[in-house]
């Protein structure tokens, strides 16, 4: 195998071990100052997530929510008032209804008709009298 | 104590162990990025903050390559913004960091040679392959700390790097050879 098909080995190679002991040795020779703001890094980091990121937009959604709610209830066309029709129609009187039904009853046609019969035989009786 | 709060307390426990393992590797990871140590800290910070609050819940067996995506992000976001910064004012230290540039496969030394560490005494070992790591493009020297230091498999650097397993042994392989004349230079 020459050192072009190296080029598809996964395995590092072994001289690389001493890179690790030396890369090792340097992050354990942090001084302490470079250690303890680490630390407080990763305290922080930890504390966030303990208390998990404010949720500011909870109390903006609720006021949205209420204005809509508030729109809903005043323009909703279900709970509004019928509109006033444009032109009045009067109250009809009892009296008034009951002459309305009786003109639109069919019985009262076929009197009609009666009434224009009798008339018809009125005229006679005074014209043979 | 409630069973609810001893999940949390237990859980909070081995994210303080998780997170105690690995900060210093991960600062010196960033440091080498970065150059500065208050920046690295600062991408470390921020790193952790963003790993407890997203994958605080996830299998503590899939925390290491999850927190080095974070990580690893957090240091390419950093590295692009000092790409543009440099671009504007002109001034990029004459550090090369084009992965594609050139073939190093094509002089490549054989890597089961004892190793271009193995004639330096360590005090100018470990300073020569901190230069030499440094002197790398980004790409190359994630993939080489990723396998090499913190020893996550091919697959577990690729999820890491948001790249594909080839890149990663591509990047493996150019950060190998790049390593090995630099530390031959250095003797």
């Amino acid at each position: 195998m020459n050192a072009r098909d190296d080029r598809r080995d996964d395995a590092p190679p072994e001289w690389t071990a001493q890179a690790r002991e030396l890369l090792d040795a340097s992050a354990d020779a942090l001084d302490g100052a470079t250690a303890s703001r680490l630390n407080r890094a990763r305290q922080r980091a930890l504390a966030a997530r303990a208390r998990p990121a404010r949720r500011w937009w909870l109390p903006a959604g609720a006021a949205t929510m209420a204005s809509v709610l508030l729109a809903l209830v005043v323009v909703n066309p279900l709970t509004r008032p019928a509109p006033e029709p444009a032109i009045a129609v009067p109250a009809l009187a009892a009296g008034g209804a009951d002459d309305a039904e009786l003109i639109v009853a069919d019985d009262n046609l076929e009197l009609a008709q009666d009434l224009e019969f009798y008339a018809w035989l009125d005229a006679e009786d005074e014209h043979n009298g | 104590m409630p069973v609810e709060t001893q999940e949390l307390a237990d859980g909070r426990a081995a994210l303080d162990r998780f997170l105690r393992g690995v900060e210093r590797r991960a600062l010196r990871m960033a440091e080498l990025t970065t150059g500065q140590r208050d920046e690295a800290l600062d991408l470390v910070q921020d790193a952790m903050l963003a790993f407890v609050r997203n994958y605080a819940d996830k299998p503590a067996a899939e925390w290491p390559p999850l927190f080095h995506r974070v990580l690893d992000s957090r240091m390419t976001d950093w590295h692009r913004r000092q790409q543009v910064r440099g671009r504007w004012i002109g001034a990029w230290f004459g550090r090369r960091d084009d992965d594609d540039a050139g073939d190093p496969l094509a002089e490549a030394p054989d890597l089961r040679e004892p190793g271009p560490l193995a004639r330096l005494v360590d005090a100018d070992a470990g300073a020569a392959l901190n230069g030499a790591l440094a002197a790398l493009p980004l790409r190359q020297r994630q993939a080489f700390l990723l396998r090499v230091w913190e020893g996550l498999d091919v697959a577990q650097t690729a999820n890491a790097m948001r790249c594909g397993e080839g890149s990663v042994k591509t990047h493996l392989w150019r950060a190998l050879n790049a390593l090995r004349s630099a530390l031959e230079e250095h003797q």
